[in-house]
């Protein structure tokens, strides 16, 4: 054999098997760390990947049925978010609100007696927030719904579904859309609407 | 810039009345009060990190007992040639449609090459995160962003006062009235002896743009350091003072 | 409520996610200003400072946002000034006092303990009715022009004690000048906008003095407005706001103010320049001999050239209207009220009494039962009276006695033979740290009243104080929390059984009063009913009658006969020493607001400390540097500052001072107060002489003679200028350009 002549040895078994449990170990490493990272960029970009119930919506204090009371009852959006045409926050309705129906209406259901509990101690129901927007984003509520509704000419309360979802047919209230910049400049393209960085930025 | 100007519908700017000025400081706070600007402490002062956006400045003239002292308030110019915006990597200060020189607050990386190359000073850098007491944050402005540490921020003229009048007129099928309080910054309401005036240089009819019109043509307007070029939005009109005959223009 | 503080959280984070964000209701329950994004504003009335002006308060989501100017508002139209601005600062100041406090430890030790608002009442109603005289009671606050004066002025007269009015830098000698020259007990209006001459006299009416953001609007429209520009000549001992202001500042030596401006009215009889009516009635017929005034007789005495001195008489007589005011330190001497006498006769002169740009006389206020009686200057009989233990019962609301009073006096001192104080004060002061039981009153965001503005727009008007947000400690309960001082007042008179012979809550009382003026069924507010005049009158902040103004005293008194006195000074240094009041803090009362603190002086540019203004001349030679620290002692003091310690200030040397002057903003020195005032700069009143006025006994704050020594200590001084580098000019290129003509 020549001096420097390189002539791999044929690895023992022993070798080999080692090399390949350290190999799939690795491997299940990165496919880990794959996972992770494209579960936490997916997120950055848009919504959580559909595992483990991550995308669903948070769990609240009183779970409230919106199929119950939009898709059954047919209430309207604006009954309850009262605020929503004038102001920039839609608002959630007072605990008062619930009770003028809910001093009569649903007896015996046990997230209604929690409901009444909470009225009776004069107390506000300590919600989850859903949607949330940066701090250094100006959303306006009543800037959209007037341009969808006197753009296609529909009422106020379908103009909720196009950054909302279909919240009516939703039984714990889940995010639909991205919501992030770009989704929020994309629509305002579509849209013709202002893309100044002032128009949300200030 | 030249064609961007044509094409804008609104070129918002100031005009100020230096014979009017008397110093009072009334407009320093009134910013302050509106625009959540954080406490300026004694360390800040001292440190020359205060955050003024707009500031009088004094100026001495002459020796006692013939001494003058001349008050000019400073603010962001919003240059249509604006010194500041060229040199942001980031393209986080930038020239809007409406004349407005804006800082985006979230695209900000805090470089501070715009605070460097502004000629008026008129940026300013967090170098601390903002701090009040908890009962006196009851008192910041929800329509502001609170600017974080590492941001550079600076006068807007207002931008939050314009964008909801803008916003109301539209919903209610109205238009923007020069001369609306609601409009005006926070400075130029303050004001006791009217030095401030805010509107739209574009119409024609505004206070602001017949008062530069007339002024800049032979009369007291200037714009200041108007020998760079930058091309500002705010017209200064020239302290009246007889006994400057002898010299044309007196350095302060 | 629980929405605003909640619903206000959600938007001044700006890391970390905030709890609790989602109380926000709907509109259908809570007041629609509770509804996130929506603001309100509201007129109420700015008590920062004792100008009445007109403001409106934006109101979000139950919290006060921003104060801004009133633009109905007859006295500021709509303008504001550096103090009104920071009103929410003290509603939401973190040093708050948030319930009634009782003194645990020795007196002054800030040591306290809640107690409940009943026990609170009891233990003052106790105090007093233990009095053995009734008169053995003392309240003292500031002049108060409004109903809860009234309530105040009724609970003495009836208890039967004595009711003080204090102010730290006394206006006495101008209201008594006023009286004198004007015959009027209001302060006249001086309508600076249709003047087209200004001789002032030592005020420095655009910045601190009387109502300066009325001023400021006139000064406005004095300089470019639809008449011909005015012209503004100021004389003054320092180098005022006011002063940088005038086209020509005349430098006087402190106190001669009145001998020139009789020397003026000299050169104007002399002449035949003036009024001949207005100079026989002042000469007296021409037996006053006014040839001593003239200027070559006066000239070295008063340190201004006799041809200065003629000249100014000249442009005073010949421009159309012509305006001379006086007040500040030309009032603040042994001689002021003299110099008051001789500054406000030259009006009559030119003839600018009761006429467009003149001296306009305010009517009095259509509401007859608003005090406006005044007892200044009795400070050294109630000291004497206290040390000799004839006080029983110290009450205060709104005055700091301890702080500003002169050191001499031994105000504080005796204090401790006082067996009982109580203060009404939502923070602490000097005097509140001294009392026994605080009460804590609201915020005047949170609280009702009527006033009567002094001085008046030169017609009848009346300010509406409306409460604006909630009382923020409302949520500690009926127990607990603040109260407003009217009806704590009353509350205490329920206690005594004392019948002050008004309405029993002080909301009717001020319905009363609003009823009066729906009865006139005129000016501003009219309405068919009376609580559409109520609404409306909260709505606009007010109710003025632009056509009910003042009469007019068409030919002035002669003058008094010894008129033209000298000052004296009492010291032991060579510098005259002139305080004023500051731009932001004005006399200490609104000293713990951090936006103030911040506020550079318009001349100075220095915030936070205390500084002393001296010449750069004068500083040069004593070796005296920006930032030294230095000692200003007068040979006077108190039993807390000893006579050789004096008062430490930063120099700030300046080339506008007189050599012979230097000038100490007030403000700082607190020994109680919140966190941003305690402990900061020093005050300068507690080394002046207790010197006064001759003939109305007035404090004469600018009658002392200090020295000034080096420590050998220094500080950098907090100020604006050069904070930001110089602007960088090229050469022939100027940053203030100034030109000569008017276009």
């Amino acid at each position: 054999m020549l001096p420097g002549d390189f002539q791999p040895s044929r690895p023992t078994n022993k070798q080999l098997i080692k090399w390949g449990i350290l190999s799939l170990v690795s491997l299940f490493f990165v496919a880990v760390v794959v996972g992770v990272l494209m579960f936490v960029i997916s997120a950055w970009l848009g919504k959580p990947l559909s595992v483990f119930g991550y995308d669903e919506g948070p769990d609240q204090p009183i779970a409230f049925p919106h199929t119950r009371h939009v898709q059954e009852l047919g209430l309207d959006c604006t009954f309850c978010h009262r605020n929503v045409e004038t102001g920039a926050a839609a608002t959630i309705p007072p605990v008062g609100l619930c009770m003028t129906c809910h001093a009569v209406a649903g007896d015996g259901l046990a997230e209604v007696e929690k409901l009444r509990e909470v009225a009776a101690a004069g107390e506000a129901i300590d919600w989850v927030r859903v949607h949330r927007v940066p701090d250094f984003v100006r959303f306006n509520h009543s800037a959209h719904i007037i341009f969808f509704s006197e753009q296609d000419n529909i009422l106020s309360s379908e103009v909720c579904a196009v950054c909302h979802g279909d919240v009516g047919s939703m039984v714990k209230v889940e995010q639909a859309r991205y919501l992030k910049m770009a989704d929020c400049v994309n629509c305002h393209r579509d849209n013709n609407a202002p893309t100044d960085c002032v128009t949300c930025h200030y | 810039m030249a064609e961007l100007k044509q094409t804008q519908q609104r070129q918002w700017g100031m005009v100020i009345d230096l014979d009017k000025c008397t110093g009072c400081q009334a407009c320093v706070v009134a910013c302050q009060s509106e625009n959540n600007i954080p406490i300026n402490e004694e360390a800040h002062y001292n440190q020359r990190r205060a955050i003024q956006w707009i500031r009088v400045e004094r100026y001495w003239e002459g020796e006692f007992p013939d001494i003058k002292a001349r008050f000019m308030p400073v603010l962001c110019q919003h240059c249509d040639n604006a010194p500041c915006e060229p040199v942001c990597p980031v393209y986080a200060t930038y020239h809007n449609t409406e004349g407005l020189n804006v800082q985006v607050y979230n695209r900000c990386v805090g470089t501070r090459f715009c605070a460097n190359n502004c000629p008026y000073h008129a940026r300013f850098f967090n170098f601390w995160e903002p701090a009040w007491p908890n009962s006196l944050k009851n008192q910041l402005n929800p329509d502001v962003t609170v600017r974080s540490r590492g941001i550079m921020e600076k006068c807007t003229f207002c931008v939050q006062r314009i964008a909801r009048v803008k916003r109301k007129a539209k919903n209610e099928g109205e238009t923007v009235n020069d001369g609306d309080r609601a409009l005006s910054p926070a400075c130029v309401n303050a004001c006791p002896t009217e030095t401030l005036f805010f509107g739209d240089f574009k119409d024609p009819n505004s206070t602001v743009a017949k008062m530069k019109d007339k002024e800049t043509h032979g009369g007291r307007g200037y714009h200041l350091l108007e020998e760079i070029g930058t091309d500002t939005n705010v017209v200064y009109l020239k302290k009246v003072d007889k006994h400057a005959e002898a010299k044309e223009e007196v350095h302060a | 409520m629980a929405g605003g503080g909640a619903g206000a959280a959600v938007l001044f984070q700006a890391c970390g996610v905030p709890e609790h964000e989602l109380f926000v209701e709907s509109s259908n329950e809570i007041p629609e200003d509770l509804v996130s994004g929506l603001d309100n504003w509201y007129a109420t009335i700015c008590r920062q400072c004792s100008s009445t002006e007109g403001i409106v308060v934006r109101v979000m989501e139950g919290r006060a946002k921003k104060i801004e100017g009133n633009v109905d508002f007859p006295i500021n139209e709509g303008a504001h000034s550096v103090r009104c601005d920071a009103g929410v600062q003290a509603l939401y100041h973190p040093d708050r006092i948030a319930a009634p406090l009782v003194r645990v430890g020795e007196r002054g030790s800030g040591r306290w303990e809640e107690i409940s608002w009943t026990d609170a009442m009891e233990r003052v109603a106790l105090q007093l009715r233990n009095l053995s005289n009734a008169n053995r009671a003392v309240m003292v606050t500031p002049p108060m022009r409004s109903y809860s004066g009234l309530v105040a002025d009724r609970f003495m007269a009836r208890f039967g004690g004595q009711y003080l009015r204090y102010e730290p830098l006394e206006t006495t000698n101008v209201r008594r000048a006023v009286k004198q020259v004007f015959g009027q007990d209001r302060m006249p209006d001086f309508d600076l906008g249709n003047s087209s001459f200004v001789l002032s006299f030592g005020a420095d009416f655009l910045n601190t003095w009387m109502s300066p953001v009325r001023y400021g609007r006139g000064y406005g429209r004095f300089r470019q407005g639809d008449r011909e520009r005015g012209t503004m000549i100021h004389v003054d001992s320092r180098f005022s706001m006011t002063g940088a202001n005038a086209d020509e500042i005349v430098f006087i030596k402190p106190g001669q103010e009145g001998i020139l401006a009789l020397s003026i009215a000299s050169v104007i009889i002399d002449e035949g320049l003036g009024n001949a009516s207005a100079v026989s009635a002042l000469t007296n017929g021409g037996r006053i001999d006014m040839s001593r005034f003239a200027p070559d007789r006066v000239a070295s005495a008063v340190g201004v050239d006799a041809a200065r001195i003629r000249d100014i008489a000249h442009q005073f007589a010949e421009h159309g209207t012509a305006l001379a005011i006086g007040g500040g330190s030309a009032a603040a001497h042994t001689n002021g009220y003299f110099n008051m006498v001789a500054i406000y006769s030259l009006n009559y002169l030119v003839g600018s009494v009761g006429r467009e740009g003149g001296v306009n006389f305010n009517p009095a206020s259509p509401l007859k039962d608003i005090p406006t009686g005044a007892s200044f200057s009795q400070w050294r009989q109630l000291v004497t009276r206290m040390r000799s233990r004839e006080v029983g019962v110290l009450m205060v609301k709104g005055a700091d006695p301890m702080y500003a009073l002169p050191g001499s006096i031994g105000f504080r001192e005796a204090s401790f033979d006082v067996p009982f104080i109580f203060s009404f004060s939502n923070s602490l002061d000097d005097t509140t740290a001294m009392a026994d039981l605080v009460l804590p009153e609201h915020n005047y965001l949170e609280d009702w009243d009527i006033v009567d503005p002094d001085p008046g727009p030169g017609y009848q008007s009346v300010g509406f104080q409306q409460p604006v947000v909630r009382p923020f400690f409302e949520s500690r309960g009926q127990h607990l929390g603040t109260k407003g001082f009217a009806d704590a007042l009353m509350g205490i008179a329920g206690e005594l059984e004392l019948d002050l012979g008004l309405p029993s809550t002080f909301r009717e009382l001020l319905q009363d009063g609003a009823r009066t003026l729906f009865n006139l069924n005129r000016g501003s507010v009219r309405a068919s009913d009376f609580r559409a005049f109520w609404n409306g009158a909260l709505q606009r902040g007010g109710w003025w009658d632009t056509g009910a103004r003042g009469g007019n005293r068409p030919t002035p008194p002669a003058l008094p006969a010894n008129v033209g006195q000298a000052p004296s000074f009492d010291g032991n240094g060579t510098f005259n020493l002139i305080p004023f009041a500051s731009t932001s803090l004005m006399e200490g009362q609104t000293a713990d607001l951090p936006w103030l603190q911040a506020t550079p002086d318009p001349v100075s540019t220095a915030t936070w400390r205390t500084w002393v203004e001296i010449n750069i001349k004068v500083a040069d030679d004593m070796d005296i540097r920006e930032g030294d620290v230095v000692r200003i002692t007068s040979g006077f003091g108190g039993p807390d500052v000893e006579p050789g310690e004096g008062v430490l200030a930063l120099a700030y040397p300046h080339p506008g001072v007189p050599p012979d002057v230097v000038c100490v903003p007030l403000g700082q020195g607190r020994r109680g107060s919140g966190r941003y005032a305690k402990g900061r700069g020093g005050n300068i009143m507690s080394i002046l002489s207790p010197g006064a006025d001759r003939e109305t006994g007035a404090l004469a704050w600018a009658s002392t003679r200090v020295r000034i020594e080096k420590t050998g200590d220094w500080v950098r001084l907090p100020k604006a200028e050069n904070t930001n580098p110089d602007l960088a000019t090229d050469e022939g290129q100027h940053i203030v350009k100034i030109t000569p003509k008017d276009s």
